[in-house]
């Protein structure tokens, strides 16, 4: 059940990764003029609106199985990082989970500076927050793969 | 809830989070050997998770607090605290965090 749960959790960790990184290129700039040419162009030229809803359940659904998650890895794992005198494995972890919780703190700003009309004097506080997310989003999932495979990283 | 009320909650969510976090004024804690939560420390209940009652603390107090906040005030927070807060308290945490790498 525990490995269902993981392998779920890590295929809504992509889902949201995919969709917070177009809206965090989206919120950049465009260069002035000419058709997207390059695949970096084609990716953030999206309707970044469109993502919030989604991101915002994909957030809530993904933290809610980290939280059902957290358990076994307090009694299985954390016990053997301290055995093996892993503190910035433990680290890691103990970033992973403020970070979430500064996500989860955010999210209703971040629902309503996406609000359309986008205002136009948002639009800066938009885009910090928007990569703020992206940025918890990308530690909590390469820091949950690194922690998954922690046996097989260490010497 | 009005909307500018979230603008509140995202300014203190995260500071409130920290509060918790580093008085251990974490709302309940969770043993999961046992199954059971308590509001107060249970030593020989083996591990303890705090995390779900650090989260809790920073919700209630941060909705209680936008809750109470007069519409005319959370209207003219300028949007960049809404961003600015949760920031700096990203990097205040980064900075007490870096203990567990020294």
């Amino acid at each position: 059940m525990i490995t269902i749960l993981l392998i779920v959790h890590g295929l809504l960790a992509v889902t949201l990764l995919g969709g917070l990184t177009h809206q965090a290129l989206s919120v950049i700039s465009a260069p002035a003029g000419g058709s997207p040419r390059s695949f970096i162009d084609r990716f953030r030229r999206v309707n970044g609106a469109a993502y919030v809803n989604p991101i915002i359940v994909l957030f809530i659904v993904t933290s809610i199985g980290g939280a059902l998650l957290y358990p076994q890895y307090r009694i299985d794992v954390r016990p053997m990082l301290e055995e093996m005198d892993a503190r910035a494995a433990n680290g890691i972890f103990e970033i992973k989970e403020h970070l979430v919780a500064i996500g989860l703190g955010v999210l209703p700003a971040y629902w309503l500076f996406w609000q359309q009309p986008l205002a136009a004097a948002q639009s800066s506080s938009r885009r910090y927050l928007t990569w703020l997310l992206a940025f918890i989003v990308w530690w909590g999932f390469l820091i949950g793969h690194v922690l998954n495979n922690i046996k097989g990283l260490l010497p | 809830m009005k909307t500018s009320a979230f603008k509140i909650v995202a300014i203190l969510f995260g500071a409130v989070y920290g509060l918790a976090f580093y008085y251990d004024l974490a709302l309940f804690r969770y043993y999961p050997e046992t199954n059971r939560f308590h509001w107060q420390t249970h030593p020989d209940a083996g591990p303890v998770i705090l995390w779900y009652g650090w989260l809790a603390t920073a919700g209630l107090v941060s909705t209680a607090i936008a809750l109470v906040v007069p519409r005319s005030i959370s209207d003219r927070i300028p949007p960049t605290w809404v961003w600015l807060a949760p920031a700096l308290t990203t990097l205040a945490m980064l900075f007490y965090e870096k203990r567990w790498f020294v």
